[in-house]
């Protein structure tokens, strides 16, 4: 049967912007309706919405723009937000707008979804990715962190390219505005009872996305965000709102 | 009192005394509180035996170490507080941009796909 597909695409002057939504309008053939839900983080020259491409019958794009600049993490949960507000969808995924994630791994995460998981982590260790060795060891210390920190061995750590079914977006809700959020995304979803699997993805490293990635050193930021956020709170019941 | 002392009320009142002058409206009011503070710190200076004799009653050596003693507690108690006022102010920031966001939010209808046929003027409708 096929599917109803929302993409989460937080964007911070992507100059690959446009290829990345002309090969997601190409794999959109393999779905009922795929719709793309942008969000543009507060980039000095923001998201030019002449130069995306438009909609046809399977493909839609639906664009926000953050005034101020504020971290991935929270483009990703004003992506979430946008996403529920035309919800519901058979899957929805998280993406990079820069092209290191492979369209052509959509199929088997929208299939791992549909096939009963709550979310599907993209592993890229499993993939054919080629990763530089920096970031591997750094990856190595994250999933290491990670599996100490929910109770279970991850094949993976801090990808952004995962799916999720409709009762576990809906369920989620990121406060990491940063780069900690991809912690933040496993731990919840691994606290919550959800079924988790991990999906072999590809992606990719270029010159481009290493020099805009993070850097190695940002690992000691997120787990400053981390800590920052569990000593000083700030969860539903301890906001003064 | 040494001149050292003499000086440092000189500096203390002097500053009390350019606030009292500077400030305007309801801002006055904190000139009080501030005179309460100024009065304590001139005790300490005019006489730093008698926070001394304070001090070594509650089994601490010199007036000195009691009042950076205070002053330490005090700050580090401030800085932790301002951290979780901070992170919340962050959260509600977040939250507001976000609201901003969503309300307006349009649908992206942009140029032809590539290999389609161009022509059509571009535009976006909310």
């Amino acid at each position: 049967m096929p599917q109803r597909i929302a993409i989460l695409m937080p964007s911070f002057d992507e100059p690959r912007l446009r290829a990345t939504l002309d090969e997601l309008a190409r794999a959109a053939e393999a779905f009922a309706s795929l719709r793309v839900f942008l969000v543009d983080d507060g980039a000095p020259a923001p998201v030019d919405v002449a130069a995306l491409p438009g909609p046809s019958e399977r493909f839609s794009v639906r664009l926000a723009r953050h005034v101020i600049n504020l971290g991935q993490g929270a483009a990703l949960e004003t992506a979430r937000c946008l996403a529920l507000q035309d919800a519901p969808f058979d899957a929805y995924v998280t993406m990079d707008a820069d092209g290191q994630h492979s369209v052509a791994d959509l199929a088997p995460l929208v299939f791992a979804i549909t096939s009963g998981a709550d979310v599907a982590l993209g592993d890229r260790f499993a993939g054919g990715s080629r990763i530089p060795r920096v970031r591997a060891a750094v990856l190595y210390a994250a999933r290491l962190f990670e599996s100490l920190l929910i109770g279970r061995p991850l094949g993976d750590a801090h990808n952004g390219l995962r799916a999720f079914s409709h009762r576990a977006i809906a369920s989620l809700k990121i406060r990491q505005a940063r780069m900690a959020h991809a912690t933040e995304i496993v731990l919840a979803v691994c606290r919550s009872g959800h079924r988790v699997v991990e999906v072999p993805v590809t992606v990719h490293y270029t010159p481009e996305s290493r020099r805009r990635g993070q850097s190695s050193l940002g690992a000691l930021a997120i787990v400053a965000d981390l800590l920052r956020r569990y000593l000083f709170g700030a969860g539903p019941a301890s906001t003064t709102r | 009192m040494t001149l050292a002392s003499a000086a440092l009320l000189v500096v203390v009142w002097g500053l009390f005394v350019f606030d009292a002058v500077t400030l305007r409206g309801p801002a006055r009011r904190m000139l009080a509180l501030e005179a309460c503070f100024f009065l304590a710190g001139s005790v300490l200076i005019a006489s730093p035996d008698s926070v001394t004799s304070l001090a070594n009653r509650v089994g601490i050596g010199r007036g000195a170490d009691l009042v950076s003693y205070m002053a330490a507690i005090w700050l580090a108690r401030e800085s932790l507080v301002n951290r979780r006022r901070r992170l919340e102010l962050d959260d509600r920031l977040t939250e507001t941009v976000r609201a901003v966001a969503l309300l307006q939010a349009k649908e992206v209808v942009g140029t032809p796909q590539r290999g389609q046929s161009s022509g059509e003027s571009a535009s976006t409708t909310t």
